[in-house]
C-alpha cells in the first residue's frame, strides 16, 4: 500500500510538473520556472558538499561560472554543439574541482569556508582580465542555443522558454537520481561518516580525504552542468552572474530548505527564486529587506523550514 | 627604481596597518566568540561614516571626529552583539556565517539607500605637510596613521595583557565553560569583545575616509582580505595578525605595482594557498588552527 501510494504521489508530481507551464504561460512566470530549476540543480550539488559531507564551500559560483564559460566559448569560437559542450563545461568544473578540492579539504570550518570564497575572487578576477579569452566585464554575448534533437519523425526544438522548462525538468530529474543513489550508497554512508566524526570516521576505516574530496569534485562536476544550462538559455554570460553574492544565495537556499536532505535545497531554491520576485516592489529597499529577512529566518529557523518540519510531524516533539 | 621600490614598500606598510586594526577586530571575535563576522567590513564602513558626518556636521577637528567613530561604533557593534548575535552564540558556524552576511547586506544597503552611492573624502587637513625623506614622501596623513595604528595596537595589546576584563576575555578564548565556572561574566565580555572590534575597525575606516574615500560599499572588498590575515596571522594571535597583515598590505603595493595591478585581487589567495603547503600550521608557528 505504502508502495502504492509513493507512485501515485509521484504520478502526480510529475501531472503537476508537466501541467505547471500550461496555466502560468506568461514568459516572466516560465523564466521564473527555469532559473528555479537551474537553482534547484546548483543548490542539490551543494549540498552534497555541505548538507552530506559537512564541508561548507563559499565558492560555488565559481564552478557554475566556469562550467558557464568553457560551455560558452567553445560554443561561440569553434561553433561546438550544446549537447557535446555541456558535457565538457561540467568536465572541466570537475577536474578543476577535484584539484582545488585535493589542496583544500584538509582545512575546516572557517579556514575552508574563507579559502573557497578567495578561490571564488580569483575566478572572478581571471574572468574579469583574461580579456582575450573571456570578453572580460563585456562579458560573452551570441551563445548558439541548443541543436534540434532528431529521432525519426519526432523532432525537438529549443526556442522558447517552455522548452527549457521541460528540458530542465530532465536535468532535475537527472542530477536527483544520481544524487539519490550516491548518497545511499556506501560512499554516502562515509561522508555523512566523516561529518558527524572524522575521528572516529578515520578510526573506522574510512578514507575521509576521498570522501570529501569525491563531493567536492561531484558536486563542482554538476555546478558546472548547471552553468553550461544556464548560458545556452540565457545567451549571454559576464562575470557579475558568478560573485560571490550568488556562493552565499546557494548556501542560503541550501541552509532555507534543510540541509542533508535531497528534498530540501530543491524547496529552498524554488522559494528563494520565486520569494526575492515580490520584493521587487520594494525597490531600493529590496537587499535591505532581504537581509533582515535572512537575519530573522536563521535566528527562528536554524534547522531550515524542511527540517523544522520534518522535527515537528516525525518526532512528535516541537 | 629603488625610490619607487622604497615609496611602493612604504605605502605597502601604511595599508598593512590599516589591515592590521580590521583583522585585529576579527580575530578576536574569531578567538573569543567562536564565529566569523562578515558585517566587520560594514563597521568599517559606518565607523568612516561617523567620522566624516561628525566632521561636517558637527565641525570637530579630524582627531576628535576619530574619537567619535570609535566610540560610537563601539556602542552600536555592542548592541549588535545583543539583538542579532546573542540567539546563535554556539550553533553551527554556518549559521553565524550566514546571519552575519545578512546583517552585512542589510547594513551596506541602508548606507546606499541613505548616504547614496558618490565616494566622499574625509578632509583631515593634514594632508598638506608633507615630508620628504630622500626623495620619499610621507604626507602628515599617512605619517598620522602609522602612528595611530602603532598606538592602537600597543593599547590593545596592553588592555589584553593587563587589564581584568582583558585577562577574562583571554580566558574566554580558552575555555568558555571554564570561564563561566570561574564567575567570569561570559555575556558581559561578549559584548566587550564586540565593542572593541567595531571601535577598532571604525578607526581603520576612518582613517581610509581621509586618505582615499569613503562610500558604501568599502566595507564588502576588505572584509574577505582581513579574513585572509586572521587566517595567516593564525586565530588569536596579535603579533602573528599584525604580520599577516603588513606582509598582505606589501604584497598588494608592491605585486600591484610591479606585476599587475588588474591581478592584485588574487594575490592573498595565492599566498594563502602558498601557506597551506610550506606552512600549514601558520605564519608565527601557533598551533590553534
Amino acid at each position: 500500500m505504502n508502495r502504492f501510494l509513493r507512485g501515485l504521489f509521484a504520478v502526480l508530481i510529475a501531472a503537476a510538473l508537466y501541467g505547471l507551464p500550461r496555466l502560468f504561460t506568461m514568459d516572466y512566470y516560465l523564466h521564473i520556472f527555469v532559473m528555479s530549476e537551474i537553482y534547484a540543480v546548483l543548490a542539490l550539488s551543494l549540498g552534497l558538499i555541505v548538507g552530506f559531507a559537512g564541508q561548507v564551500s563559499m565558492g560555488h559560483a565559481a564552478f557554475y561560472g566556469m562550467g558557464a564559460y568553457v560551455s560558452a566559448i567553445l560554443g561561440t569560437r569553434w561553433g561546438w554543439p550544446f549537447w557535446i559542450t555541456f558535457w565538457i563545461g561540467g568536465i572541466f568544473s570537475g577536474v578543476v574541482s577535484y584539484g582545488i578540492g585535493r589542496l583544500v579539504l584538509r582545512l575546516r570550518g572557517h579556514v575552508l569556508a574563507i579559502t573557497t570564497a578567495f578561490f571564488g575572487v580569483l575566478v572572478m578576477v581571471v574572468m574579469n582580465n583574461w580579456i582575450s579569452l573571456t570578453n572580460g566585464p563585456m562579458g560573452i554575448t551570441g551563445i548558439p542555443r541548443p541543436t534540434p534533437i532528431e529521432a525519426g519523425s519526432v523532432r525537438l526544438v529549443f526556442e522558447s522558454r517552455i522548452h527549457y522548462y521541460y528540458l530542465g525538468l530532465f536535468f532535475v530529474a537527472g542530477v536527483l537520481y544520481v544524487l539519490y543513489r550516491l548518497t545511499n550508497s556506501r560512499l554516502g554512508d562515509a561522508m555523512v561518516a566523516v561529518r558527524e566524526n572524522e575521528e572516529l570516521a578515520k578510526s573506522l576505516g574510512v578514507n575521509a580525504m576521498k570522501s570529501k574530496v569525491f563531493a567536492f569534485t561531484a558536486g563542482g562536476f554538476i555546478a558546472g552542468l548547471a552553468g553550461s544550462f544556464y548560458a545556452h538559455y540565457i545567451l549571454f554570460i559576464s562575470p557579475v552572474t558568478f560573485t560571490m553574492n550568488e556562493s552565499i544565495n546557494m548556501l542560503v537556499m541550501v541552509i532555507f530548505g534543510g540541509m542533508s536532505t535531497l528534498f530540501g535545497p530543491i524547496l529552498g531554491a524554488v522559494s528563494l527564486t520565486i520569494l526575492p520576485e515580490f520584493l521587487r516592489m520594494a525597490g531600493e529597499m529590496r537587499l535591505v529587506i532581504y537581509g533582515f529577512a535572512l537575519i530573522l529566518f536563521i535566528v527562528w529557523l536554524p534547522m531550515g523550514v524542511w527540517g523544522t518540519l520534518k522535527n515537528r510531524l516525525f518526532s512528535g516533539k516541537a | 627604481m629603488w625610490t619607487v621600490f622604497f615609496q611602493q614598500t612604504l605605502n605597502g606598510v601604511i595599508l598593512g596597518c590599516i589591515y592590521a586594526l580590521i583583522a585585529l577586530g576579527l580575530s578576536l571575535i574569531f578567538g573569543i566568540l567562536e564565529m566569523a563576522n562578515f558585517a566587520h567590513g560594514e563597521f568599517y564602513m559606518l565607523g568612516a561614516f561617523m567620522a566624516l558626518f561628525s566632521m561636517t556636521l558637527l565641525n570637530v577637528p579630524f582627531l576628535v571626529a576619530l574619537v567619535i567613530a570609535m566610540a560610537g561604533m563601539a556602542l552600536f557593534s555592542a548592541l549588535i552583539e545583543h539583538f542579532i548575535f546573542k540567539p546563535i552564540i554556539g550553533k553551527p558556524m554556518i549559521n553565524s556565517m550566514l546571519l552575519s552576511f545578512g546583517l552585512s547586506t542589510a547594513l551596506a544597503n541602508l548606507a546606499l539607500y541613505f548616504f547614496k552611492a558618490d565616494p566622499r573624502k574625509i578632509t583631515s587637513g593634514l594632508a598638506r605637510i608633507r615630508f620628504n625623506f630622500w626623495g620619499l614622501f610621507l604626507t602628515g596623513e599617512r605619517l598620522s596613521i602609522l602612528v595611530l595604528s602603532v598606538i592602537l595596537v600597543l593599547g590593545l595589546s596592553w588592555f589584553i595583557r593587563y587589564t581584568v576584563t582583558g585577562k577574562s576575555m583571554r580566558a574566554v578564548a580558552q575555555d568558555r565553560t571554564a570561564a563561566q565556572l570561574a564567575g567570569i561574566n561570559v555575556r558581559r565580555i561578549y559584548a566587550v569583545t564586540f565593542g572593541i572590534s567595531g571601535a577598532l575597525a571604525a578607526a581603520a575606516g576612518t582613517m581610509v575616509g581621509a586618505m582615499f574615500f569613503v562610500s558604501p560599499e568599502m566595507g564588502f572588498t576588505v572584509v574577505l582580505k582581513s579574513f585572509v590575515i586572521v587566517i595567516l596571522g593564525g586565530f588569536g594571535e596579535i603579533r602573528g595578525v599584525i604580520l599577516a597583515a603588513i606582509l598582505i598590505g606589501l604584497v598588494e603595493s608592491l605585486g600591484g605595482g610591479f606585476i599587475s595591478y588588474a591581478y592584485k585581487d588574487a594575490y592573498p589567495f595565492i599566498l594563502l594557498i602558498l601557506l597551506f603547503i610550506f606552512k600549514p600550521e601558520g605564519l608565527t608557528g601557533g598551533n590553534r588552527a
